[in-house]
């Protein structure tokens, strides 16, 4: 599915990114942790296409494509999804509008024809619901005055919504609730199958007992100096970050 | 020969930015202080513009009576009366006052037993007073289309004690063109007025206002500017106390264009307890166009709210990365986010197949 080697990323001049090997395939779920600053956000944003990064070394592979030639719409409409930390506010345009431009440029792109009206009122009602998402704020202009909760779930419904093969989630854990951590899990358990494969960014491994990872990774300074199975996660858990980085 | 060109390109695609700033000098303003907007010289502006550029809104605008149901809607009828009294040749600026050697047409809206009633403005040189006394809300579509002539247009509204009027104004002019509107409110009456401009030339609208006690009046502007001179200058003056007033302009100024946004608030020492508000907002959708907005208020009463704002920006880029990261292409991205930008300015509109007309119009625009 996803195969990054040797990643070094830029940002003005600035390494971020030293190194970077993962390995992603059909049907996995990895979790990617690490303290602030250590280069997860810039990994998902450079994944999904943003500008302002220079690669200086590496290769990534998507499903058989080099990812690098592809925009950033076409990396979405080929299945890359990436769960923002901070999702964007954009005020003026309307959330369901919003939900229903997304799912028809990928149908689009995939030479299908636009989504039939009621189909979409149904997919995205019943979507909805299972996310505790009100139809009010579906009526509401995208990501305008929503909770840092109901941000999060949004970006949840919109994966739900457009299915991704891939999906990166970076740290949609953070700001949430006991309740709305729950409800965004089960949102992410139910996306789960044997096709997809989720990269899941968390601080904390709280998130985990949630989301049961078949792989934990550590990253620091730009490059993942642990991996292993989900007792890796307790165990960062026990010892903290510095601890784990050095027996590394 | 140079600006023959521009005027054919309607795609732009092709112009040099050296063509572009040909372009640009020709603002009118740019010699004199933003204060001056309203003395400018207009003789010295574009010269008249060739019948093929056309504002998109054109052939929308040719369809929309059909378009809507008659039962509701009514023409009034005026005949074209053109005197070819111009402003290309004064030689100083124009001065409204001398609108008045011209007879005066006086509509009375009350009489038509429709709710909304198109007038086409476009070749009336005559002035128009327009009369509402009822409380009963009437929307009037003023047309502004094909002028055959830029002779400068001026429309005076008397919203009487109680009465509810909205009209929405549609201004499309392929020639230059100057309106003048006046409202004259009574107490307790409440006015809409949202006016939607699309021009390739120079065109230039003023409102003036006067409240008095307990009225609202909400102005709404959008002006999308693909190529010439844009200029909008409204006056709202508080005469009496407790009445508000509501102003939203927005502009999208493109390849090279120019607006220009000029508003004052002002508040009487006796208007106490006036509710004012004022933003105006440009969004440019290159490095050479240029929006000048200039709000002011003069307040001398002291228990008052009135807040007003201004911003120039670009279409957000971190925005567009958004929609893409969702699949949404940078072309369709750049439309909704100019639509988002502007569709605040239909919020007035109260009459549903208006607003629903409007929507469609911009929709057109935009595309
Ligand atoms: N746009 C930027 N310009 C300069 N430095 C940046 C930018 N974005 C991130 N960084 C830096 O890159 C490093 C990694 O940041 P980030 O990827 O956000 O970390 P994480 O998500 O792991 O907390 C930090 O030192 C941060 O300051
Ligand atoms: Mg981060």
């Amino acid at each position: 599915m996803l195969n990054i080697k040797d990643l070094h990323v830029s940002i003005e001049g600035k390494k971020i990114l030293n190194g970077l090997n993962l390995s992603i395939n059909k049907g996995e779920v990895h979790a990617l942790m690490g303290p602030n600053g250590s280069g997860k956000s810039t990994l998902s944003y450079f994944l999904s296409g943003k500008d302002g990064y220079e690669m200086e070394r590496g290769s990534i592979d998507y499903n058989g494509k080099n990812l690098l030639d592809l925009e950033v719409d076409e990396r979405a409409n080929e299945g890359l999804f990436l769960a923002f930390q901070y999702p964007m506010e954009i005020p003026g345009v309307q959330t369901s509008f919003f939900l229903k431009t997304a799912i028809n440029s990928k149908r689009k792109h995939h030479g299908l024809p636009e989504i039939d009206a009621l189909e979409f009122a149904k997919l995205i009602k019943s979507q909805a619901q299972e996310l505790d998402i009100s139809p009010d704020m579906l009526r509401r202009d995208l990501n305008v005055n929503y909770s840092g909760g109901e941000k999060k779930k949004q970006e949840i419904l919109q994966m739900s919504l457009l299915n991704p093969a891939m999906s990166i989630l970076d740290e949609t854990d953070s700001g949430l609730d006991i309740d709305a951590l729950r409800i965004v899990s089960e949102g992410v358990n139910k996306l789960r199958n044997k096709d997809n494969s989720f990269l899941v960014i968390t601080h904390y491994q709280r998130l985990l007992n949630y989301i049961k990872p078949d792989y934990v990774h550590i990253i620091a300074d730009g490059k993942i100096v642990k991996s292993g199975d989900f007792s890796l996660a307790l165990e960062l858990e026990e010892k903290g970050y510095e601890e784990i980085s050095k027996t590394a | 020969m140079i600006k023959d060109n521009i005027l054919n390109d309607t795609s732009m695609e092709n112009l040099s930015i050296h063509a572009k700033e040909i372009l640009l000098e020709k603002n009118p303003f740019k010699n004199f202080k933003i204060e001056n907007y309203r003395y400018a010289q207009l003789h010295k502006n574009i010269e008249s513009q060739s019948d093929t550029v056309k504002s998109p809104l054109h052939k929308d605008l040719t369809k929309l009576t059909t378009d809507i149901s008659h039962n509701t809607f009514a023409n009034i009828d005026l005949k074209p009366t053109i005197d070819k009294w111009g402003f290309s040749n004064s030689d100083s600026f124009f001065r409204v006052s001398s609108l008045v050697h011209r007879t005066s047409i006086s509509i009375n809206l009350d009489n038509f037993k429709e709710t909304s009633l198109f007038l086409n403005i476009s070749n009336i040189s005559k002035n128009i007073t327009i009369q509402k006394k009822d409380p009963q809300l009437k929307t009037l579509v003023l047309l502004n289309y094909n002028c055959d002539d830029e002779t400068p247009k001026s429309l005076i509204f008397n919203v009487a004690e109680n009465a509810n009027l909205e009209v929405v104004h549609y201004d499309v002019s392929n020639k230059k063109s100057f309106l003048y509107f006046e409202v004259k409110q009574s107490n307790y009456s409440n006015f809409n007025f949202a006016s939607f401009q699309s021009n390739n030339t120079h065109i230039r609208n003023e409102f003036f206002s006067s409240l008095a006690e307990k009225c609202n009046f909400e102005l709404s502007g959008l002006n999308f500017n693909n190529f010439g001179v844009n200029d909008n200058y409204s006056f709202i003056q508080h005469v009496k106390p407790s009445s508000s007033s509501r102003e939203v302009f927005k502009s999208i100024v493109n390849n090279g264009a120019i607006t220009n946004f000029q508003g004052k608030i002002y508040v009487d020492s006796i208007a106490q307890k006036t509710d004012g508000y004022q933003m105006s907002r440009s969004l440019l959708l290159d490095n050479i166009s240029k929006a000048n907005n200039k709000p002011e208020l003069e307040i001398y009463a002291d228990d008052v709210k009135c807040s007003h704002g201004s911003t120039v920006s670009k279409i957000d880029q971190e925005q567009i990365f958004y929609f893409n990261s969702r699949g949404i292409s940078k072309e369709v991205a750049n439309l909704l986010l100019q639509k988002a930008f502007i569709i605040e300015t239909l919020d007035i509109i109260q009459t549903k197949d208006i607003k629903d007309f409007s929507i469609k119009l911009l929709d057109n625009l935009l595309t």
